[in-house]
């Protein structure tokens, strides 16, 4: 795991029964693996087919990083309670049910747009609490526990803008949102100065007509970015060098075994369960704040790239063992493949073969990987 | 782990050979189209091929995009995309400007020139700094047909909406429901995108709702299983059916007197029109005055073969 | 040393488990001293995994007993029994192959390192304590951050026996320890046996194999059907005897010449 090299200096003494391992292979035993090669190839292969298509200036490159940042903040909730044993297939319903809660409780209520958000992700923790609370309790597979929140949420999502607006998009969030100090932090853009200075050394494009002429395109870094980065940095932290984040391993590894020696199984899986519908909340938020409109459909299918991002990062479907910054950076190779193959001119239908592809890879590695771990022949 | 190199090499490979087949060898200029709709929707067919009859008649490279589900969100990501590969024109719907106007205000900006079909509505589109709007009012194209049914003295309806998070679908049916001068109320159902599902459903909204006159589907995706639903209720032929687009099995249940009428908002010419003008405007500066509406039409039995010959693929 | 100049660390008297109609224990007498191997054995079905159960704290028994050092004691859990020093490692040993020693080591109990508001696990005490504790085992790890599973089964026993020991445990209650392992590993796990009661440990061992129990047995009670058959001293009693005990007084005479040379 990712704590190698603190124990280098206790050089413990050879024993003959022990097979000395190469440096390289150990280096190569961690979840990460997979991403890492994944991430280079990636980039190696865009940079060959699609270095002047656009896709590698500012434009370009906020472009695949916004939508790359989308995955990781769901990736890290899901990397999270993948590795403490469970799934959570609600998640893109829950992004359509908190993007429509802000919109009904700001536009609809006329509530002030912070207390929106405040009480959407109340709402959206308190779901997956819901979530945990049930698996936990029957001991059901969380794959249908959460199959089922994925209908319920989804349908409460289209029938209550329905009930109350007659209608499944509702817009006006941006105008409800003018002047909230709590909407920036969401959809807001920081070191906007930066990219002024850019402009002004002539390093990055500008409008050239319209009310914004002159104005950089590119115009700051989305907080969008920054709660990824940041929700990766904390997740990653929590899991490799916190007793907490021991707490997630023995979880997801051995239940039972971990409840032996008193780790508190169910609250630890709960709590995970809770964290994703808050990853799924942020997402939601930041695009509502963005876009400044909920849709019915708003995050359909996410839970899968979400899984999928994870697993390419390494973590394993069974639990116990899998890496945060693995899963973001097979977000990162999601958002970079997803929007990079229409930059090198690919059909864009062919990206699901792609996906399945690199899916299937990763499961394969992975699967290599844990028999090297685990001594299984 | 040499396996797994070698099949990462042998992908790469395949791949990268795909791709010198994808892109059009054309010299002129590039354009790309976005549209709305998930992969499943068939109706964008006779778009993609009207957008590539434009594309090789005016020597010009096209590129259509969707998003795969259809959340207008990742649409909007799309559309950024778009502009920021630097294209000389993009082609997009703005099915809700909300979402959408950010990302195409800001392309049109930095010097790309839009064009906006199919939903959105001509104001929408002048707001958004868009060249043109080419397409049917959708709201207009309902009331019409509405009007129309009333004449034909209906008095209540079913509206079989496939897209009810669209908010345009939604328009097709209040339109609807306006012209006919009744209350849209419970009228219209969720029906969801399986065809199966959907026959069920009006299956059962018509059992549970004898007395209602006529069924206003909103396109081939809601209008096939709707036909199957009518022949297993012996309904067909006897119930008013109307529908709005067009594609073989709604032309051919026009034919056999199933389906009154068709409203043909005639999508080729979404596709092939905005090709045609921006690729003239580009190289002689020659713009057309207006918007172009592209329908409604209404196609019933009289003068079918033309939708005939072409139903699904120019129809 | 000898645990019987001490008092017994736990001692239970007349023990009884009732499940509905079924009698699992029948009138269970075992004590446990200090530095003191007692070996517990018994044939499959003897009742020996309620016993230990009942002895850690996940059964209540139906009637009977528990003294722990003196004192009458009802545990509600296992985690009372393990905070009070009775210590379990069970035949699946409550390992996560996939984690490290270290991680698995210090699982439930990690060593926190406060950097302002901050609490983390102080992975440098443990990888250091790990280390040392498995040294004293006589098991040199390649690395703290090995992951369980390349170890073999002894070394995983030993890492779960480590583990009780360094948190504390008065009483070690091994479950089949050698059961699923070959004659090398065995030897390692008998011998780590006799370090951790040389400590001052009581271990209580529990077997159906007659010879790893008399190769460290102090004391050697025979469960059969419920019911303790009587505690013998180490050197009162032969290897045939034992072996007719646990069978519930058959002759096992086609085994005898195999146990002749018990170790």
């Amino acid at each position: 795991m990712s704590e190698a090299g603190q124990g280098a200096a206790l050089a413990p003494a050879k024993d003959e029964r022990v097979k000395e391992i190469s440096g390289l292979r150990r280096a190569l035993i961690r979840p990460e693996l997979g991403a890492i090669v994944g991430t280079i190839a990636v980039f190696v292969f865009f940079i060959a087919f699609a270095a002047d298509s656009g896709m590698f200036n500012a434009q370009g490159i906020l472009n695949w990083s916004t939508v790359s940042a989308q995955f990781m903040i769901i990736a890290v909730g899901a990397c999270m309670l993948m590795i403490a044993g469970e799934f959570d297939l609600s998640v893109g319903s829950m992004i359509g049910f908190a993007g429509m809660s802000i919109a009904l409780i700001s536009v609809t209520l006329q509530w002030p747009v912070w207390i929106a958000i405040l009480l959407t992700f109340v709402l959206c923790v308190a779901v997956g609490a819901l979530n945990g609370v049930i698996v936990v309790r029957t001991g059901l597979p969380s794959f249908i526990v959460t199959l089922a929140f994925l209908f319920i949420l989804r349908g409460f999502t289209i029938f209550f803008p329905q009930l109350i607006e007659r209608q499944t998009i509702i817009g006006g969030i941006s105008d409800a949102a003018e002047g909230d100090w709590l909407a920036p932090v969401f959809g807001g853009k920081i070191l906007g100065f930066v990219f002024d200075w850019l402009a002004e050394m002539e390093m990055i494009a500008v409008f050239e007509r319209g009310t914004r002429a002159g104005e950089p395109i590119v115009d700051g870094i989305p907080m969008l970015i920054v709660w990824a980065l940041a929700l990766v940095a904390v997740a990653h932290v929590i899991l490799t060098r916190t007793q907490f984040g021991n707490w997630v391993f023995a979880a997801g590894g051995d239940a039972q075994a971990a409840r032996y020696v008193g780790v508190p199984v169910n609250r630890v899986k709960i709590l995970m369960f809770m964290f994703t519908a808050f990853c799924a909340c942020v997402f939601a938020t930041c695009q509502v704040m963005e876009f400044g409109s909920a849709g019915a459909d708003r995050g359909l299918l996410k839970e899968f790239e979400a899984i999928i991002a994870v697993v390419i990062g390494g973590a394993l479907l069974t639990g116990g063992y899998g890496s945060v910054i693995g899963a973001a950076l097979g977000a990162l190779i999601f958002g970079v493949v997803q929007q990079g193959l229409f930059f090198a001119g690919v059909e864009s239908s062919l990206f699901r073969v792609f996906l399945g592809v690199i899916l299937l890879f990763a499961v394969i590695l992975n699967t290599y990987i844990r028999r090297i771990i685990t001594g299984e022949r | 782990m040499n396996a797994f190199w070698k099949t990462m090499a042998a992908t790469a490979v395949a791949a990268s050979a795909l791709m010198g087949a994808t892109v059009a060898q054309a010299e002129g200029e590039r354009y790309v189209l976005v549209s709305h709709a998930p992969d499943s929707d068939s109706w964008w067919n006779t778009i993609k091929n009207g957008l590539a009859l434009a594309g090789e008649q005016m020597g010009v490279t096209v590129e259509y995009r969707n998003p795969p589900t259809g959340d207008l969100a990742d649409m909007a990501r799309i559309i950024e995309q778009a502009a920021a590969s630097g294209p000389d024109g993009i082609i997009t719907t703005l099915a809700d400007p909300d979402v959408l106007s950010g990302p195409i205000r800001a392309a049109v900006d930095s010097g790309i020139d839009v064009i906006i079909i199919n939903s959105g509505t001509p104001d929408q589109a002048r707001e958004v700094g868009a060249l043109m709007y080419v397409g049917q009012p959708e709201y207009d194209a309902g009331y019409a047909a509405g009007l129309r049914a009333a004449g034909d003295g209906v008095g209540s309806f079913l509206c079989v909406n496939h897209y009810i998070s669209s908010p345009s679908s939604t328009e097709r049916c209040q339109g609807f429901a306006d012209g006919l001068g009744v209350d849209l109320g419970n009228q219209m159902i969720d029906s969801g995108q399986d065809p199966s599902e959907i026959q069920n459903r009006v299956m059962a909204y018509l059992n549970a709702n004898p007395d209602t006159d006529a069924v206003l589907t909103l396109g081939p995706t809601s209008a096939d299983p709707t036909i199957l639903a009518l022949e297993e209720m012996g309904l067909a032929g006897d119930i008013y059916f109307g529908t709005f687009d067009l594609g073989e099995n709604i032309v051919q249940g026009i034919r056999d007197g199933v389906i009154q009428w068709g409203i043909d908002q005639q999508p080729y010419l979404q596709a092939y029109l905005p090709i045609i003008v921006m690729a003239n405007y580009h190289r002689f500066g020659v713009l057309p005055g207006n918007n172009i509406n592209s329908g409604p039409g209404f196609v019933t039995a009289d003068g079918l073969e033309m939708v005939e010959q072409f139903a699904g693929e120019y129809r | 040393m000898s645990g019987f100049d001490h008092d017994p660390i736990v001692e239970m008297r007349g023990i009884e488990k009732h499940f509905g109609p079924v009698i699992a224990l029948n009138g269970v007498s075992f004590d446990i001293r200090p530095g003191e191997c007692h070996c517990l054995l018994g044939d499959n079905g003897a009742g020996k995994s309620t016993f230990i159960k009942t002895m850690s704290g996940v059964h209540k028994p139906t009637r009977g007993e528990i003294l722990f050092e003196g004192r009458p004691m009802s545990f509600d859990s296992p985690r009372d029994a393990m905070e009070a020093g009775i210590a379990t490692v069970y035949q699946d040993l409550a390992m996560i192959p996939l984690m490290s020693v270290t991680r698995n080591f210090w699982m439930g109990r990690e060593p926190i390192r406060r950097v302002g508001p901050f609490k983390f696990m102080d992975f440098k005490t443990a990888n250091a304590v790990t280390m040392e504790e498995m040294r004293k085992m006589g098991i040199n790890l390649r690395s703290p951050d090995q992951a369980v599973g390349t170890l073999s089964g002894g070394e995983r026993q030993t890492v779960a026996i480590a583990r009780a020991v360094h948190f504390g445990a008065k009483v070690l209650i091994l479950d089949e320890p050698t059961s699923a392992l070959g004659v090398r590993q065995t030897a390692n796990v008998l011998a780590t046996i006799d370090k951790v009661r040389k400590t001052g440990i009581g271990i209580v061992f529990i077997t159906h194999n007659v010879r790893h129990a008399l190769a460290v047995g102090d004391r050697f009670t025979v469960l059969n059907r419920g019911r303790t058959l009587g505690t013998a001293q180490r050197g009162q009693i032969t290897p045939e005897e034992l072996q007719d005990l646990m069978a519930g007084g058959q002759e096992m005479v086609e085994l005898e010449g195999s146990l002749g040379g018990t170790v």
